[in-house]
């Protein structure tokens, strides 16, 4: 016998037939869904095969080899987090954790500067939403809204993203949380793998609610690693079996040649597909053998958000 | 189970004199009582002064435990019950249905076993689309990786549809649309709270027509056990073996006592040899009623689903099928 303790009121906004409290009907998911845009990576073939890019109350995992470009892209989405919504960003400010010790603040500084100046080249279209950008947009503003945490050990990792619920709901206009790279704490001397197991999956699901609760991107970066299977050595993203399932999306990072490719391994809406990418003096862009010129690509996104406003 | 303190309202002879009684024996809670030796309590009560009430107060007990029990059913009613209210219900998905025999059956546990990217998720958002959409009932979709994707309900809903007048299609879509509801859940005691809502509700509503819940969907139960699988007791007087057998009881419960199809995902881990085995371990084998294994060919659409276990079926039956785009 079981006293009930919490009100069974009917919530009017459970819609459908109310038998779940606190539910949101697929139809009012919907339009909800097009109330957050996607953050743009800078690259325009990638943003395409993403949707138009990374999506919000989602945790987007982007693995790959080192060097293929991860902690740029993670820079890259730190700092267009910050460009108002109807140039591709949310008008957000950014969390980076980084487990590493990966990310370079003269690098930041440098996308960021690159990023001020390719809005400055189409703000011409809009004159009055460009001179308002140009007053707040200097690079030093932009770094100034990267908080940034280092963590040294598992236990740092796992406190930190325990107090991320009390720092968000002190600083709402961050947008954007990433963990750079998510497993490293992870994957040296762990005795105790069921343990280890259970550190991690808790993390997922924390990570998860975040992403609903304040409508965040969330974005893990991970590394990856040799296995052993059928008889041959395959590169696999680290600490798969545990892992794998944790996260909403997957992108993949790989080497095509002597060209960077992005691949779609996971996503409950969006079909797999391949799109190449480039790492820039300027940051992440479009793959330079795709003849397109940069600014063309950066001008045909700031006139597709316009036509959706 | 409830105190002695919470039924003094309703039944006046679990006074406080009866109370203090069986305090004095170490009995607070209904389940205490059951616990003991009645012989020798209804010996002791012999003794006090009030001896009567007291034999009263404990046969008044031993009758509210008779009432929780399910009535008896003889195999007739289980037949009758079975062709009229346990049908099934189509996925959407013609490879799964012709494996099933129809689809889900409702009154069901049916679970979908696979690795990452397998198609569990696509084979969740298909079989509600498709419930929703032919108004067979509403579905209740319990997400734990914020995976639910309305636009791929929508593109589901609209596949077959004719491309006919568009405000008619609107509409029809907003009705199909509202009959799934989607709640994030992100531990398992919010699980079992929502549950218990559910059950709640389902109990003390109106059932009928279009607005009857006949799907419930979980994505995923495994997410909601791993972290606590294999802890001590640091959860309190629960293990985690006993919150996911709970879990898995309650939802066979649900499925039975109000019509409802249950369908919940698991993934896969590294067992013996590296072959991949379903992740829950051995003590949550036994409690889906089907389980199927999906595989995916890596990139491709076409994926396989095969038999871990059904009531009815041989294991390893196996069939193909493709989630179009």
């Amino acid at each position: 016998m079981r006293v009930a303790s919490h009100s069974h009121r009917l919530d009017g906004s459970a819609g459908g037939c109310g038998t779940v409290n606190g539910a949101q009907t697929a139809w009012d998911l919907l339009h909800e869904e097009a109330m957050f845009p996607r953050i743009t990576t800078s690259c325009e073939d990638l943003d395409n095969i993403l949707g138009g890019g990374i999506n919000c109350k989602e945790v987007t995992e982007i693995g790959g080899v080192p060097g293929i470009g991860k902690t740029q892209l993670g820079i890259q989405l730190a700092i267009n987090v910050q460009i108002p919504v109807d140039y591709g960003g949310l008008g957000g400010k950014a969390i980076y954790i980084d487990t590493e010790g990966s990310f370079m603040v003269e690098r930041a500084l440098q996308i960021a500067e690159a990023c001020i100046e390719d809005m400055s080249e189409c703000g011409g279209l809009l004159r009055k939403d460009f001179q308002a950008f140009q007053l707040k947009m200097h690079p030093n503003n932009i770094l100034e809204n990267i908080f940034y945490f280092r963590v040294c050990s598992y236990t740092e990792q796992i406190a930190l993203i325990n107090y991320l619920d009390k720092f968000i709901s002190e600083h709402k206009d961050v947008k954007i949380v990433i963990v750079d790279s998510v497993t490293f704490h992870f994957r040296q001397d762990f005795d105790d793998l069921a343990l280890r197991t259970r550190l991690l999956s808790g993390m997922a699901l924390k990570l998860m609610k975040l992403a609903k609760d304040f409508s965040l991107v969330v974005v893990l970066l991970n590394q990856v690693t040799t296995k052993y299977i059928d008889g041959s050595f395959q590169l696999t993203l680290a600490l798969g079996d545990s892992w794998s399932h944790s996260c909403t999306n997957r992108v993949i990072l790989y080497w095509n040649g002597n060209e960077r490719y992005a691949y779609i391994d996971k996503s409950p809406s969006l079909r797999s597909a391949s799109a190449p990418y480039s790492v820039t003096s300027k940051g992440i862009r479009n793959s330079a053998s795709n003849c397109k010129r940069i600014k063309s690509g950066v001008v045909h996104l700031v006139i597709s958000r316009v036509g959706h406003g | 189970m409830a105190p002695l303190k919470s039924l003094e309202q309703e039944y006046p002879i679990l006074d406080s004199n009866f109370q203090s009684f069986c305090a004095s024996h170490d009995i607070f809670s209904v389940e205490d009582l059951l616990l003991h030796d009645l012989y020798v309590l209804a010996a002791f009560a012999e003794q006090e002064s009030s001896s009567e009430r007291l034999k009263q107060g404990i046969a008044q007990v031993l009758s509210i435990i008779d009432g929780q029990h399910q009535p008896w059913l003889n195999g007739i009613e289980l037949l009758e019950d079975a062709q009229r209210n346990k049908h099934v219900l189509s996925t959407g998905c013609e490879g799964i249905d012709l494996l099933l025999h129809g689809g889900l059956r409702v009154g069901q546990l049916t679970e979908l076993v696979g690795p990452s990217s397998s198609g569990k998720t696509q084979v969740c958002l298909l079989a509600a689309s498709n419930v929703a959409k032919k108004h067979i009932g509403s579905v209740v979709y319990l997400d734990t990786g914020n995976s639910f994707s309305p636009q791929r309900v929508t593109q589901f809903i609209c596949q077959h549809s004719d491309p006919a007048i568009d405000q008619a299609k609107h509409r029809t879509l907003q009705k199909v649309m509202n009959n799934i509801s989607c709640k994030s859940v992100f531990d398992i005691f919010t699980m079992f709270d929502v549950l218990h809502q559910l059950e709640f509700n389902l109990r003390s509503q109106m059932q009928g027509g279009d607005c009857k819940v006949q799907l419930l969907i979980v994505d995923s139960v495994s997410s909601m056990v791993t972290p606590i699988l294999g802890g001590s007791g640091s959860q309190g007087i629960h293990s985690w073996h006993a919150l996911m057998i709970s879990a898995g009881y309650l939802l066979k419960k649900l499925a039975h006592e109000h019509n409802i199809a249950v369908l919940v995902t698991n993934h896969t881990v590294g067992g013996d040899g590296g072959i991949s085995k379903p992740a829950l371990g051995e003590s949550w084998k036994s409690i889906p009623h089907v389980r199927l294994l999906l595989s995916c060919d890596h990139g491709g659409s076409i994926c396989n689903v095969s038999i871990l276990k059904h009531p009815s079926m041989a294991v390893g039956k196996a069939a193909r099928f493709m989630i179009h785009n």
